[in-house]
């Protein structure tokens, strides 16, 4: 636990408030690792909570002055990531909760938000507002717009990939100055959120997964309204079907046709949402075929289940569904499922249109009692065999670790990421105990095949780190140069992503 | 062993359903699938009810994370917290504070003492519940 100047507290309250500045065991807790089995691994030491830009500048003076190491979040809610808590213990949350601006472009289909703005916040002001912008959200909607952007977040859509989305950004850096990226950095620009370039070289990615400064405001693009939208939900009923099935979808994928980036999954990924195990099997071992059978039966699902939408104008959509038709002419499945909405429909409600939700959040009851999960997401060329490969490599961990399979591909345009949840009871001792010991070895066999993960866990950010290990690790010394330069004390968010400063390395 | 009660599978081609909840209705707590029908009402006719919308009916209204979750341990009819009867003041607040379950604790810069208040009135009122 890190031990700094406490006059540096008194500090924060003349500049932002005292009320704002939260210390006592209340506050502490509410910014730890809700999912951690071991909460004060990452506890806090308090938080600061500014309502601007400006005093956000100010907390960052400050804790350069006191050499009080801050963990900026934008609301906290990275569930399966640490929530809000630090990677170091005893360091300040920087909580920007309370900073909600929200300033749309209806024409130009752009949002500049701060990061305290919620997927529900901003779905709530375009739908009071009558903006006929669509947003994409990821299965946690609870968090923050900015936030899952700037740790790569995934959505349903064709606008999924969100941190492809960012366009233009406000950042307060390490020793208090403010910088905008892009056209921002011409005063006064009209063009900051709608051209991804600026002049000279392009800071946007610096600032996604990173501790080199505290964004403040955020550009983002929006899907306009479509006139149509439709699609299939697709069930397979073998294992092995998930080959052929990315096989036959990545090829629409690359030529452009499916904008959207299809997520195959298995069974677990909707009964562990929609169901407990206990409602299933009192036997705490291995789920065995007629269980699972049992499942796939009540809910009609297949072993794998992926959802292809298109969206657009409607001929361009009705096209685009006929080819989709053709590839899967002939293909075994088990099941398919049309859906199509036309602009004038009631609302389709679901997040394959925009709609937020929290309920996947559910998922992390399967086992009962107070549960959690934590991601384990590797990185993969879009080849069949090579996801029946990490498929097999990776369910022969889980058996052996005596863990639920649950996992999913999500097919980007060039590549596959295998996101897995880790799902567990963390009041199950013999459980928690598998737990670590099975996330290292994912992360290790990923590694003798070369896929690296796309984002993690506080607990892990070293490990992972460590896999990106390119002439003797020159990713991390060159990510530590910019620390260096950037932040010489080293005040903020030290570890995020395996980059320590100078006297914190290992 | 399953104990899950014997419900009717709901054909699964609603998405041309002039109702958005139809595929998940009977239960605002119960998910039959997860890619269909799963808005939820956002609307509020009172700036305290319009507070409780924007801080907890994310989770706490249909199809909310808690919602589901709490139809697995009460009377599903009472899974929405606005239909939950003999909530009391104290309790709602603690239990937003501490955490309870899979609800993680709310902190007083996401929610201050004087909207937590409100809310906890709010929700004693619709419920039916006991002022404190």
């Amino acid at each position: 636990m890190t031990q700094f100047n406490p006059a540096a507290w008194r500090a924060f309250a003349d500049a932002i408030g005292s009320e704002w500045v939260l210390t006592d065991d209340d506050d502490r807790q509410a910014y730890s690792d809700h999912y951690a089995q071991d909460e004060t691994a990452h506890a806090p030491s308090g938080a600061v909570a500014p309502a601007s830009a400006e005093e956000v500048q100010a907390i960052i003076r400050i804790a350069n002055q006191y050499s009080v190491p801050l963990w900026p979040v934008s609301r906290g809610k990275n569930f399966g990531y640490g929530g809000a808590a630090p990677v170091m213990a005893g360091s300040v949350v920087l909580d920007m909760t309370r900073m909600k601006k929200i300033e749309v472009d209806e024409e130009n289909g752009t949002v500049l938000v701060e990061p305290g703005v919620g997927f529900f916040d901003l779905y709530d002001h375009l739908q009071q507002n009558n903006i006929p912008l669509w947003l994409s959200v990821p299965g946690n909607s609870w968090g923050s717009v900015a936030g899952n952007a700037l740790d790569r977040g995934v959505g349903y859509t064709s606008y999924g990939d969100h941190a492809a989305q960012i366009c233009g950004l406000e950042v307060v850096l390490p020793d208090g100055d403010l910088v905008r990226t892009g056209m921002g950095a011409l005063e006064g620009s009209p063009s900051w959120n709608l051209h991804h370039h600026g002049f000279g070289p392009s800071w946007d990615g610096m600032f996604c997964q990173s501790n080199f400064g505290v964004v403040t405001k955020l550009g983002l693009w929006l899907m306009p309204e479509p006139e149509a939208v439709a699609g299939y939900d697709y069930e397979f009923d073998k294992i092995d079907d998930l080959g052929w099935a990315i096989d036959t979808i990545m090829p629409l994928r690359r030529s452009g046709l499916i904008k959207q980036s299809p997520s195959i999954g298995n069974w677990l990924r909707s009964a562990a949402v929609m169901t407990r195990r206990e409602d299933w099997t009192d036997d705490k071992g291995p789920l065995d075929e007629s269980v699972i059978t049992a499942i796939r039966n009540r809910f009609n699902i297949g072993w794998w289940s992926v959802q292809v939408r298109f969206y657009g104008e409607e001929e361009v959509v009705e096209a685009s569904m006929k080819v989709l038709d053709r590839a899967f002419d002939g293909k075994p499945l088990l099941n398919k499922i049309p859906t199509h909405w036309k602009r004038g429909d009631e609302p389709e409600g679901t997040p394959m249109t925009g709609v937020p939700v929290s309920f996947p959040l559910a998922n992390a009851n399967w086992h009962g009692g107070r549960g959690g999960h934590v991601g384990y997401s590797p990185v993969l060329p879009p080849s069949g065999d090579l996801a029946m490969d990490q498929f097999r490599r990776t369910y022969a961990l889980y058996e052996k670790y005596g863990m639920d399979y649950h996992a999913s591909f999500a097919m980007g345009e060039r590549s596959l990421t295998n996101v897995n949840q880790l799902l567990y009871n963390k009041d199950d001792a013999d459980m928690m105990g598998r737990v670590d010991g099975m996330f290292r070895e994912l992360v290790a066999d990923a590694k003798v095949q070369g896929y690296g993960e796309y984002r993690t866990h506080i607990d892990y950010m070293d490990l992972v780190s460590d896999t990106f290990d390119f002439n003797d690790n020159a990713l991390r010394r060159l990510n530590e140069r910019v620390k260096d330069a950037l932040d010489p004390k080293g005040i903020l968010a030290p570890g995020k992503s395996g980059i320590w400063p100078k006297g914190e390395r290992a | 062993m399953i104990r899950l009660a014997t419900i009717p599978l709901i054909v699964l081609l609603a998405a041309c359903s002039d109702n958005p909840q139809a595929d998940n209705a009977g239960g605002s707590s119960e998910i039959e699938n997860p890619f269909r029908g799963v808005m939820q009402d956002r609307t509020s006719a009172s700036a305290d009810e319009a507070l409780y919308v924007e801080k907890c009916s994310m989770c706490h209204r249909q199809m909310g994370m808690g919602t589901v979750l709490l139809g697995r341990r009460v009377d599903p009819a009472q899974a929405m917290l606005e239909n939950r009867e003999a909530l009391t003041a104290e309790y709602i607040i603690t239990a937003a504070r501490q955490g309870i379950g899979n609800m993680p604790r709310i902190s007083t810069a996401e929610v201050s003492d004087e909207q937590m208040n409100r809310i906890a009135a709010y929700l004693v009122a619709t419920g039916g519940g006991v002022a404190e």
